[in-house]
């Protein structure tokens, strides 16, 4: 609970997805390095960092050390979004929900389909 | 208004989708009348009648067709087009609402002998005509035996009870109940959806055979074309169209489209080419060509009457301009640069382009250039005809109609203007940005990949701005079309569907309940919980406000809002609604401190209700409360041990299965997950949230084929189950299946049943 962000239960999610057989799968297919940006409300204010290492096949809270493949700028709401299929990434690049600095090869591999779903209960 | 034109069939008759009700035997009813009071009016308009013809017409100029009139210019020269690409763009005028003109221009180009095609008229045909034929004799209702509803919804229920009995349903002959389309179409598709909750546990092939059955007796049409989205309004503009030729020529006047009727009646004299000519005349030889084209020059000249299409030219230029300088410039960095530009010149809609542009075939170009124009064209179509209008207006209506008749006689006419349209510029543009894609400027992929989103961007918008008018968070969103409401006891019905699992049935007599007892606690709760099972968090939240509203204690309720929170990730809710569950029981309440109920900290809630498990250890509600608590923290293995404690106190509590599922698939044992969720199947066969569940925890393991399977099963029950859809396609790129995209997108369940069968 030491996030405010419903993107981090998601986030929490994908760590220990990444453990699996299907998770190392995804690592071995996309082999970059995401840093995610997360603000509550508004871009740019209040942002927690999280760095989805899909070279190493980790969840990290807090910057990268080095350099990111791509990093990504969006609302807790928006990632929720992309990550569950709800919108896609291109689309809220185009409204501009989306900021991406880095390789544009790289962001375009950031997809829906590297995040586990959660169940429901 | 819509009522009339639908028996009119006049230009804004086009209803979207299914909810035309021109021929539900209500709406039937209601045209009666206003058919037949419309028809004294209409009279006096029509071209046939004497009296109006030589004279001025009084509506002649105000008429909507009139402002279509130049759409309808190109649209009749496009028939000639000296390069075979243009047919497509054509085709795309012709689905715009000018397709009404279009049409008219057609027949006019066919030989006399094409003209009379009555076998097209379709049922609707008939209805017009019993329509009229009854508002011409006698205003009175017509006798039907029985109320048509009455006899479906007699007819339907006994399609439900023979799947509850188990016997295979037997088609009956039924009386003709008038109905639409539209009605067929939702019929159709309910049953379908119904059919699979009844024989949850039934082959499709069963399923199929008693919904063919069923449709049968109602003299529905199960095949595929009919089962679908219905595509835009455009083709029922042009079936009533097709009508009201068909009654223009069986003597029948046709009144709405003053201007069309004019025009049919004069296209018996002769070419009716000559309207260009006469046309073209007025204006000059070549005259609104040469100004289109002078236009397209002279950009600067924005704010004319054609602004519309200025603009759209204006865009034109600018995307060529913007292809041209990314081919020129090959520094890769620029490149990157130039190519967001693009993108965000796409955002602000002055680039249009789709997936078939990055092929060098300048076919589909001219499509899109067609779309645009069309769009533009839609929107600047007003002030053209203003002017159009203000230019006739010296002549007189009656000069004009002299005109266009003596044109008529005239032969050979002149086919120039459509040799200079065809010539503009729409051809080099296309072939130059082809041209440049292909080069690599945008890298193909990547283009492709950009602009299908634009497309989709376009269209979420329109979606978006549907649907942002009602369904913003927590507010209810009720189904358009819903037979229940005037039900006498709806809320049973909704009980006893929901003890069925007939959930999307039940949650449409629950909505039935709730619109006329908005106070009714308890069909708000069902409806929630309904929705909960059907896998619709955001309804089954919206729902159980309004049940918390009513009655702010139920535990159940508080419970179900919990849940449905935590499912959305909505931690701070979730635990105020848990807590307020705390406080409201009737045992544990004494546990609750006051000031904690405004921000419950996760550590004291957990704690209170860890005691209150002490205090009674068997009652299974406290470790369900427990069980979605530890979901909220993420401490999987001790919810996985609260919701086992339960299971053990209620065994055969099927949503109770279903948490255990959902919270061992969280925590990524997903094997043990589909074993939990099977528990919960055998339970509740038609449980939507098991079902889409099972899909989840396959795709968490990278079973996507499988995966497939379940989310198709889950949205042949509830084909609303949004989140659903969103995880089907993202199996469905994950298993490579992009050829299933598009039943995807258009949700169409019947491809998709086919070829992903459980």
């Amino acid at each position: 609970m030491e996030s405010s962000l419903q993107s981090a239960g998601l986030l929490e999610q994908m760590k220990i997805h990444l453990s699996t057989d299907a998770g190392k799968e995804i690592t071995k297919k996309i082999g970059l390095v995401y840093q995610l940006n997360i603000a509550p409300k508004k871009i740019g204010v209040d942002e927690e960092i999280f760095v989805v290492d899909l070279k190493e096949g980790k969840v990290i809270k807090g910057p990268y050390d080095g350099k990111p493949d791509a990093t990504f700028s969006f609302t807790d709401k928006d990632f929720l979004s992309i990550a569950t299929g709800k919108m896609n990434p291109q689309i809220a690049f185009i409204r501009g929900a989306m900021k991406i600095k880095g390789s544009i090869s790289a962001a375009q591999k950031f997809t829906p389909d590297i995040f586990p779903k959660p169940s429901k209960l | 208004m819509a009522m009339r034109d639908l028996v009119t069939g006049g230009a804004a008759c086009a209803v979207p989708g299914t909810a035309a009700s021109s021929s539900n035997p209500f709406g039937a009813l209601s045209n009666a009348i206003l058919g037949s009071s419309s028809k004294t009016q209409e009279l006096k308009g029509l071209p046939g009648s004497a009296v109006n013809v030589p004279g001025p017409l009084p509506h002649f100029r105000t008429e909507a067709p009139l402002s279509t009139i130049p759409g309808l210019e190109n649209e009749g020269q496009q028939h000639h087009p000296p390069v075979g690409q243009n047919n497509e763009f054509l085709a795309r005028f012709r689905t715009a609402d000018h397709g009404v003109l279009a049409d008219a221009w057609n027949e006019i180009h066919q030989p006399p002998a094409l003209q009379t095609q009555g076998g097209k008229i379709e049922a609707q045909f008939q209805e017009f005509e019993q329509i009229y034929n009854r508002g011409a004799s006698s205003m009175l209702p017509p006798a039907w035996d029985g109320p048509p509803q009455g006899v479906l919804s007699r007819f339907l229920h006994s399609f439900v009870d023979s799947g509850r009995v188990g016997v295979p349903f037997r088609p009956a002959a039924l009386p003709v109940l008038g109905l639409s389309e539209g009605d067929k179409q939702c019929i159709r598709d309910r049953s379908f959806i119904m059919a699979h909750h009844i024989f949850a546990d039934k082959s499709e092939e069963y399923i199929n055979a008693q919904v063919n059955a069923l449709l049968h007796s109602l003299d529905i049409d199960g095949n595929e074309r009919l089962r679908g989205p219905v595509r835009g309004s455009y083709p029922e503009l042009e079936e009533y169209w097709t009508e009201s030729q068909g009654a223009l020529r069986s003597g029948m006047p046709y009144p709405a489209d003053k201007w069309v009727s004019e025009f049919a009646r004069q296209r018996e004299n002769g070419d009716p080419e000559a309207w260009a000519h006469s046309f073209e005349q007025l204006h000059g030889a070549n005259g609104w060509a040469s100004e289109f084209e002078q236009e397209q020059s002279q950009l600067a000249s924005v704010g004319q009457v054609r602004g519309a299409n200025m603009s759209h030219i204006a865009a034109m230029e600018q995307s060529r301009m913007l292809a041209h300088t990314l081919a020129q410039n090959n520094d890769p960095k620029f490149q990157n640069s130039k190519f967001l530009q693009f993108v965000s010149k796409m955002s602000r809609g002055e680039l249009i382009v789709d997936e078939n542009q990055i092929k060098p075939a300048t076919g589909s170009l001219t499509d899109n250039w067609a779309d645009e124009y069309q769009a533009q064209y839609n929107a600047g179509s007003s002030s053209w005809a203003d002017q159009f209008v203000r230019q006739e207006l010296p002549q007189g209506t009656d000069k004009w109609v002299n005109e266009f008749v003596k044109e008529n006689q005239q032969q050979g006419v002149d086919d120039q203007w459509v040799n200079e349209f065809s010539k503009l510029h729409v051809q080099d543009w296309a072939e130059e940005f082809g041209q440049q894609v292909a080069e690599g400027a945008l890298g193909d992929s990547t283009a492709d990949d950009w602009a299908n989103t634009y497309e989709n961007f376009l269209d979420e918008q329109l979606l978006a701005s549907k649907q942002h008018s009602g369904a913003s968070r927590g507010v209810y969103v009720f189904s358009d079309m819903n037979p229940y409401v005037g039900h006498p006891n709806p809320l049973r019905e909704g009980q006893e569907l929901f003890r069925k699992g007939l959930l999307s049935e039940a949650v449409l007599a629950l909505e039935a309940e709730v619109l006329k007892n908005p106070d009714n606690a308890e069909g708000w709760r069902l409806l929630g919980i309904t929705h909960a099972e059907n896998d619709d968090d955001q309804q089954a939240i919206a729902a159980m406000m309004r049940a918390q509203e009513v009655d702010p204690t139920n535990l159940e309720v508080l419970l179900a809002l919990g849940v449905s929170h935590t499912n959305e990730l909505e931690q701070p809710e979730a635990l105020r609604y848990l807590y307020k569950w705390l406080q409201n029981h009737p045992k544990y309440g004494v546990l609750a401190t006051p000031e904690l109920a405004d921000s419950p900290y996760y550590g004291d809630v957990a704690r209170l209700f860890n005691e209150a498990a002490q205090m009674s250890p068997e009652d299974a509600d406290v470790h369900i409360v427990l069980g979605v608590l530890y979901n909220l923290s993420r401490e999987y293995d001790k919810a996985i041990e609260s919701f086992q404690t339960a299971l053990n106190l209620k065994p055969r509590d099927y949503s109770l299965w279903n948490k255990l599922g959902a919270t061992r698939a969280n925590s990524i044992q997903s094997a043990d997950a589909i074993l939990a969720y099977q528990q919960a199947l055998d339970l509740k066969p038609n449980y939507v949230r098991a079902w889409a569940n099972m899909g989840i925890s396959y795709a968490n393991q990278g079973l996507y084929e499988e995966s497939i399977r379940y989310y198709v099963r889950a949205l042949a029950m509830n084909p609303k189950a949004d989140n659903a859809w969103q995880y089907l396609r993202i199996s469905l790129s994950c298993a490579s299946r992009n050829d299933m995209f598009e039943a995807c997108d258009s949700r169409n369940l019947d491809i998709l049943q086919k070829e992903f069968p459980l």
